[in-house]
């Protein structure tokens, strides 16, 4: 998979991980997606930095989505406002997958946002969403 | 969606309550394929997330602080909103959200409420799996005297002082196992469900 804007997605997950050293992130992210994310850390890495567009070993949409769920929920987890979240995290997918199916994937959450007014239940919410990704 | 419940009552959370809380969500993951969990959830009451694929089980997330009679009606508004079809792909129900005034979650949580409460009182799930208990389900008298708010809350009185009265007066070992001591449990959690959630009344 092409990453669509490797600058744009660098910069979200920097915001994300709210001063977490990378290491520390990706660590994290294997934590989070169950280490069913097929990127090695030496590519997360570099997708972090934005010094890669490719990141071969994602082949389908469904990998770049639990990375947006997991990396939101590393957002949550670093305090980060919810309005921040939700608008790095869309960077990301719209990064990833482009804005056509970003914006379909992020339907539900802008959907869903107005109504959730507290951080824990923005990622409880996330933590179901990521569920809901994973490989059966 | 909004649903509202009275909180911050006292709780009258019996074994029957808890008993029918856990096979209603067994029912609801066996049947429906909805796999339940609690969480602290601050400002809902539960979400219901739904996958891509209709052969993946969803997912309901009820705020633990949510009390077992609330829980449980919260299960028997899921499954209408599942038995209307709102959980589409890839959307997630609110439930208990406040100030939320889209027309169309207005629109679905009315027509859910409804169908719930004719789930409750058997008349709209076939074996009333999903329903009331089902020695008091049909019982008129009871669906009359939970129907207006005072008589709800008398009643609710009145069955848990003869509950502290049964075990008071040691007569629990003679009539445990008679019909009046079982239809009274039922009728305790059928009306604390309702008293918790009195959408559930007519």
């Amino acid at each position: 998979m092409r990453i669509q804007n490797a600058q744009r997605v660098s910069e979200a997950i920097q915001a994300l991980s709210a001063g977490t050293s990378l290491d520390t992130l990706v660590d994290r992210l294997y934590d989070l997606t169950d280490g069913t994310l097929a990127l090695d850390r030496a590519t997360l890495h570099r997708i972090a930095r934005g010094k890669t567009q490719v990141a071969r070993a994602i082949d389908s949409p469904e990998e770049c989505i639990r990375l947006y769920f997991a990396l939101m929920i590393l957002g949550c987890e670093r305090e980060l406002s919810v309005g921040s979240i939700v608008d790095e995290g869309h960077a990301v997918l719209a990064g990833f997958v482009g804005e056509p199916l970003a914006s379909l994937i992020f339907r539900d959450l802008a959907a869903t946002l107005p109504k959730l007014t507290d951080r824990n239940t923005l990622k409880e919410y996330l933590e179901e969403g990521l569920r809901v990704w994973l490989p059966k | 969606m909004a649903t509202k419940v009275i909180a911050g009552r006292p709780r009258a959370e019996s074994h029957t309550l808890r008993a029918e809380e856990e096979r209603l969500r067994a029912h609801l993951e066996q049947r429906l394929r909805v796999r339940t969990r609690f969480a602290p959830l601050a400002d809902v009451r539960a979400l219901l997330v739904s996958p891509d694929r209709e052969d993946r089980p969803k997912s309901l997330v009820v705020s633990s602080s949510a009390s077992v009679a609330e829980r449980i009606y919260l299960y028997v508004h899921v499954a209408a909103h599942i038995a209307l079809g709102h959980h589409l792909p890839l959307v997630t129900i609110v439930e208990g959200a406040a100030g939320v005034t889209r027309f169309t979650d207005a629109s679905q949580h009315r027509e859910a409420e409804e169908l719930a409460r004719a789930i409750w009182w058997g008349q709209a799930d076939k074996g009333g799996l999903l329903g009331a208990p089902a020695l008091v389900q049909r019982s008129a008298m009871l669906r009359r005297l939970l129907a207006v708010g005072i008589t709800r809350a008398a009643l609710r009185s009145v069955l848990i002082g003869m509950r502290h009265a049964y075990y008071d007066l040691r007569i629990e070992r003679a009539l445990a196992r008679s019909h009046l001591a079982a239809w009274l449990r039922d009728a305790l959690c059928l009306t604390a469900v309702v008293y918790v959630a009195p959408q559930l009344s007519d």
